[in-house]
């Protein structure tokens, strides 16, 4: 029976030729989408979720609430951990670390080789809660000792060429001025690509503590401190109860810190549900994983659809093989299983093709989502695919399974083999799905493209152009003011100067908050202490007063605001004013110190011209080359052996919107393939609607219609469903855009010629499709074909 | 073996009933070969096909080998086309995909004979009706006649005891079809009963009886002088 068939399987295939290819090539280029969003979904979804206690492993988080809405943030303060982990049995350990991304990067020495790499300070059982795997050291005691370091492989080997007896060498480490030396007390794996938290060495947060000058014993609940707080909780704790503990701590501890509450995220859901609006979980990257999700199973359902109408179009073809196998003894569950097969079988050689495009396509496709990704065939995606490709056999397989096995033997006896008004409307339906999809995809593309246009076109209130900037490191530190009078003697820089901290940083945007007393009120500002020149620097226009001056000595307790700080202030003719403490110096217009998805808000510049920590040199355009040799020569004679790490404000800039265009690449590629595979579809349904209609076709030609009458004939049904589909689509596809487009406070308008745009598109292609199909009819000899009837 | 009492078939339109076979008392023996007669559109193929399970009547009582068969589930009524009544089509229908060795194994894998059985009964049809050579072509390559062999083993490899044939020769010349019709007359002389449709008198002469049919009605109902 099996053998019987496979041989009518493979003889079926071999008859529907057409058919064929165009279910290989919908399923195979579905089925390649679905596993390359799989892939990355499935890095996604594991992303930090590589430590063994990972389901106790929480992060503690604060709700600040502050002029009736809620801020959430997981900064906290030093001794958190320290007495979260005294005071509550249910934490069986807890750490304080420093943030990620909050130190550039450190340069270590040892004896002449230098190696620059990412620093972490963090409390002794850091390794204990986190599943860092230790090549060398022990984990209860390596990070006891205060003036220890634990190194990664990398980079033990980049320093001693192997990681074999490195335990007990001294290294030297150097951020701005700062230098100690540490001895190296254990190797660690390298952190997997997969981790939220990156970093090349450990240190210990006592070392910390000393450097900045934290006692031991200090604890002032109302300060604010950037630092991250983990616990580990014991086995089998009720959350929600230590949640209900853990919200009032600080407010027990001070009464002047009555808005603040404490909770524990889940430190794996962190990376995937990282959003919060007005203190609720608002998603995060899981939108992104939905929304290919999403796409993937779209895109496989459109290939599904062509099987399904090519198989149901073809059955008057086979409605006789149907009826005779009927009336010689096959009941019907055994057709519905060969027609199943026929569905597994074809779509199992689709997995195949769908695999090697996936094997090409992967570096692509890895560089436009930005991981490793790699085809492994382990239990997972073995699995998975075995699912991917069992649900598509069967979605695509069991409605012509179950309409061809339904035909009755009376069928063929009587030859009724005209198609049912219901078959009709559900392939009708199917193809009107189909290209509704289409033009959804087409019109977000369109909408993502004219957005990001936007944004790279935006005036941003500052010149980002041609702006390099990089960390005062060694020597440059002491020397700042020498250093950058020499930098601006090199021909091709047009201006530099200094700030604190980095101008553009994602995703909040450049700028330290601070808080200032303004009318009895506390307030948020965001701010930067910054050298002078650097507004000229940046072009950031004047509109009131004047900028900073060395002409002025008093100008250093002087403030610049932006507008919006003036008008949250409520101020008029704000120059010379005095808010907080601080004369008001001069007023800048608006610019977008934080991405377009927010809206700008108030902003202070300081002038501090010993607390840069970053030189900003604006180079004249085209001499870019040139211009950062001489820099690097520069640089290296201040520091010898030192690398020149420089980055463009521009990249920076481009940063904030990593993943918007990602979307827009990747939904460009998906929209072009669910477009063909539709198109596909339609050719071959339009070619079994034309053997259909040959015969009345050739009596048309024959009474004299013109084939340009012709072929108008045979495109208006389609026309007519690709119409539809449009109108299906438009307000789907607005309702989706304008919701997309929400995440921005900067924003183009929706324009009615998106959608007229992309109805046009998929009208277009399918004409083309059709075309191709109907011209051929309409040529045809109607003689010949009236003859073979 | 066939008992047919009061069969009605009609459809019903929008506006009207219209009787295809009315009142229709008919009994056919074991062994017997009928020929059925009748002008286009009599409902000689309705009348074939309720015979053979492929349709029901509107009303009447039915008694195929002593049981009634109104109403069948799916699986009785698979069984009886898998081992009792098999047929052969004017147009042949044989399956275009499939050799003629194929086509004739068809019934025998649905009635789940093993391959090793199935090669050799395949094998003694084929010889037996001269088409060895034949195997594995497809029906496209055969002629009229030949097909229409292919179509008859096909129908009794399954060794079926009732064989209905709706016009078995319509699409064939005279040779050819007095060919075919030969054949039936064998079979039938080995025992098997056999039914079947033909416009043409000299063929209907084959059969032992003959009944014409008109306006849903048998007309008349003759046994051949022998
Ligand atoms: N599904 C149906 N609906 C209405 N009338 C039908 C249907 N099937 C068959 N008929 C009618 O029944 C009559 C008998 O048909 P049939 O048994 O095929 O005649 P014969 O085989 O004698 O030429 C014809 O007039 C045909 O139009
Ligand atoms: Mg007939």
């Amino acid at each position: 029976m099996l053998k019987h068939n496979f041989l009518l399987i493979f003889r079926n295939f071999k008859r529907f030729k057409s058919s064929f290819f165009i279910n290989l090539v919908g399923l195979s280029t579905g089925l390649a989408c679905t596993l390359l969003i799989y892939l990355w979904v499935n890095d996604e979804l594991n992303f930090d979720k590589f430590h063994e206690k990972g389901d106790r492993i929480f992060q503690v988080m604060e709700n600040r609430e502050i002029e009736g809405s809620i801020k959430t943030t997981g900064q906290t303060q030093d001794f958190l951990a320290r007495v979260l982990a005294e005071e509550m049995p249910e934490i069986e350990l807890a750490t304080v670390v420093t943030p990620p991304n909050f130190f550039p990067s450190f340069t270590l020495s040892l004896a002449e080789k230098q190696v620059k790499g990412v620093a972490k300070f963090v409390g002794k059982d850091f390794l204990n809660i986190f599943s860092y795997p230790l090549l060398a050291g022990n984990k209860n005691t390596i990070l006891a000792n205060k003036n220890g370091i634990v190194i990664s492989e990398s980079l033990a080997k980049s320093l001693f060429r192997t990681i074999d007896n490195c335990v007990g060498k001294s290294v030297e480490w150097q951020i701005m001025d700062l230098k100690r030396l540490v001895s190296i007390t254990g190797v660690f794996k390298d952190v997997p690509v997969n981790s939220s938290e990156q970093f090349d060495f450990l240190l210990t947060f006592d070392a910390f503590k000393d450097l900045i000058g934290i006692k031991g014993e200090e604890m002032n609940w109302s300060g604010s401190a950037p630092f991250f707080t983990y616990v580990l909780l014991k086995e089998k704790t009720n959350v929600d109860n230590l949640n209900t503990k853990v919200a009032d701590l600080i407010k027990r501890k001070s009464k002047d810190d009555q808005h603040r509450t404490l909770f524990l995220k889940l430190y794996a859901d962190k990376y995937l549900y990282g959003n919060y609006k007005n203190g609720i979980e608002a998603g995060g990257r899981i939108a992104y994983v939905n929304l290919f999700s999403i796409i993937a199973i779209f895109i496989l359902l459109i290939a599904c659809i062509n099987f399904m109408n090519l198989s149901t179009a073809k059955a008057s073809r086979r409605i006789m093989e149907v009826g005779i196998k009927k009336v010689f003894g096959a009941q019907r569950k055994t057709l519905v299983w060969q027609y199943m097969i026929e569905s597994m079988l074809l779509t199992l050689l689709s997995l195949l093709v769908a695999l090697v495009l996936v094997k090409l396509l992967l570096p692509r496709f890895s560089e436009i989502t930005g991981k490793h990704l790699e085809l492994l065939f382990g239990t997972r995606l073995t699995l998975a695919s075995v699912i991917i490709t069992l649900l598509t056999a069967i979605l695509a397989g069991s409605y012509p399974a179950l309409y061809l096995s339904g035909f009755s033997p009376i069928m063929l006896l009587k030859r009724q083999f005209s198609s049912s008004l219901g078959e009709l409307w559900s392939r009708k339906g199917l193809v009107i799905f189909q290209f509704a999809i289409s033009v959804i995809f087409i019109v977000s593309v369109l909408v993502v493209y004219k957005q990001i246009e936007y944004i790279q076109n935006k005036n941003l209130g500052f010149d980002k152009d041609n702006v390099l900037y990089f960390e005062t490191d060694g020597k440059v530190i002491g020397n700042a003011e020498t250093f950058i009078s020499e930098v601006k003697n090199i021909s091709g820089v047009v201006n530099a100067s200094s700030m604190l901290g980095n101008f553009i940083s994602t995703p909040e945007g450049g700028g330290m908050p601070g808080k200032i007393q303004w009318k009895g009120k506390e307030m948020i500002l965001a701010g930067a202490a910054v050298n002078y020149e650097l507004l000229e620097l940046l072009g950031i226009e004047i509109k009131e007063g004047r900028t900073f001056s060395r002409l002025f000595a008093t100008d250093q307790n002087k403030v610049i605001y932006n507008e919006a700080a003036i008008e949250a202030f409520g101020l008029k003719d704000p120059v010379g004013k005095i808010v907080d403490g601080q004369e008001i110096l001069g007023v800048v217009k608006n610019f977008h110190f934080q991405s377009l998805h927010e809206l700008i808000k108030p902003f202070c510049f300081r002038l501090e011209p010993q607390a840069g920590t970053s030189i900003l040199v604006k180079i004249r355009k085209g001499t870019e080359e040139k211009t950062i040799n001489e820099l690097q020569k520069l640089y290296q004679s201040y520091n010898p052996g030192l690398v020149f790490n420089y980055k463009f404000l521009d990249q920076d800039f481009q940063a904030q919107y990593v993943a918007e265009k990602r979307v827009a690449l990747l939904s460009r590629y998906f929209a072009v393939l669910a477009l063909i595979i539709s198109c596909l579809g339609l050719f071959g349904l339009a070619s079994f609607m034309i053997e259909k209609r040959t015969k009345e076709i050739a009596i048309r030609k024959v009474s004299g219609s013109s084939k340009i009458e012709i072929v108008l004939l045979l495109t208006n049904d389609f026309t007519k469903m690709v119409i539809v589909s449009i109108f299906v689509a438009l307000p789907i596809s607005f309702f989706m855009v304008s919701r997309w487009l929400e995440n921005y406070a900067y924003r183009i308008e929706l324009d009615w010629l998106y959608f007229f745009g992309a109805g046009v598109i998929a009208l277009l292609t399918a004409w083309l499709t059709i075309g191709i199909q109907t011209i051929r009819a309409a040529k045809i000899n109607p003689a010949k074909s009236l003859a073979s009837e | 073996m066939i008992q047919l009492t009061n069969i009605d078939k009609y459809y019903d339109s929008k506006f009207q009933r219209t009787y295809v076979l009315k009142d229709i008392i008919l009994e056919v023996k074991e062994g017997e070969f009928l020929s059925v007669m009748g002008p286009s559109g009599s409902g000689k193929s309705t009348l074939l096909n309720i015979i053979g399970l492929m349709d029901s009547p509107s009303s009447g009582k039915y008694l195929l080998d002593g049981n009634s068969v109104l109403d069948l589930k799916e699986k009785v009524r698979v069984d009886y086309h898998r081992n009792f009544i098999s047929f052969i089509f004017q147009a042949y229908h044989l399956i275009e995909e499939m050799t003629v060795y194929e086509n004739i194994e068809t019934p025998l894998i649905y009635k789940g004979v093993k391959s090793h059985d199935r090669e050799s009964m395949v094998a003694d049809l084929l010889d037996r009706f001269n088409i060895v050579a034949k195997k594995d072509l497809f029906p496209q390559q055969l002629s009229g006649g030949q097909q229409q062999l292919v179509g008859i083993a096909r129908a009794i490899i399954s060794k079926p005891k009732l064989l209905l044939a709706d016009e078995p020769t319509g699409n064939l010349h005279s040779t050819q079809g007095e060919m075919i019709m030969e054949t039936l007359k064998e079979l039938n002389n080995e025992g098997m009963t056999i039914i079947h449709v033909t416009h043409n008198e000299k063929f209907a002469q084959y059969g032992k009886r003959i009944i014409r049919l008109e306006d849903g009605n048998i007309r008349s109902d003759t046994n051949r002088k022998t």
